[in-house]
């Protein structure tokens, strides 16, 4: 009964991460886009917005991919996994390298636009782990 | 000097080359292992499957930002190298 709940809980907590770090992404790209508009320079602001708006959508269809894939009740095929992954891997590979090439964006700005899923994931982990410091504390 | 020039910018594209590689061999070690492990969690225990998803998930996402990382300090390296024209300049003279 008692390992029933605690792994309940724990359930809980992994999709309260994902629902947070999926909303956040967009919180954060919308955000720090908005800051780089206002603030920085025109190509500045296309790096973050560019770089946020892959690694979000990648983030995407990555999540929706591994759902249907490690579903136990309707498998798909794992040729279908791959090439979904390549497909996905090779479109923002020749986005990042046509951005870059043909110099439309600032670098430092699309790194800080590509950091928009691992900021969101880091400010989850530490939000719940505030939590269970808190808890524990209480 | 313009022999000079031209072995700085070759020393970027090899470095760009052998960043992308490592980043790549390392990242998909990771990401071999993370799924391997997924895959045989849910093997053995499928109603964990969710919960087993959400985790990799999130560990997939941060090791493919890295690889993107090495990709773009690649890329900057071969086409958009900050000090290019700078040293290009200075050895012309």
């Amino acid at each position: 009964m008692n390992r029933n709940s605690e792994q309940r809980q724990s359930v809980n907590i992994q999709q309260r991460i994902l629902t947070f770090v999926t909303r956040s992404n967009w919180v954060l790209l919308v955000s720090v886009s908005l800051l780089g508009l206002l603030a920085a320079s025109p190509p500045f602001a296309r790096g973050i917005i560019f770089g946020g708006l892959i690694v979000t959508i990648n983030f995407h269809l990555l999540a929706k991919t591994l759902k249907k894939a490690l579903n136990p009740q309707q498998l798909t095929s794992p040729n279908v996994v791959l090439v979904k992954y390549y497909i996905r891997f090779i479109i923002s590979g020749v986005i990042i390298f046509l951005l870059i090439q043909q110099h439309v964006v600032n670098p430092i700005g699309l790194f800080i636009g590509l950091s928009v899923v691992v900021a969101s994931i880091t400010l989850a982990t530490m939000i719940e782990l505030k939590n269970l410091f808190f808890k524990e504390a209480v | 000097m313009e022999a000079q020039a031209l072995q700085f910018f070759i020393a970027c594209v090899t470095a760009a080359g052998f960043g992308i590689a490592i980043a790549a061999f390392g990242c998909g070690i990771g990401q071999g292992m993370g799924l391997k492990s997924a895959v045989e969690g849910i093997a053995r225990n499928p109603e964990s499957s969710g919960k087993v998803t959400v985790t990799m998930l999130i560990g997939l996402a941060m090791i493919e930002s890295l690889c993107i990382y090495a990709l773009v300090v690649s890329l900057i390296l071969i086409y958009a190298h900050p000090q290019a024209a700078a040293i290009a300049g200075l050895f012309a003279h």
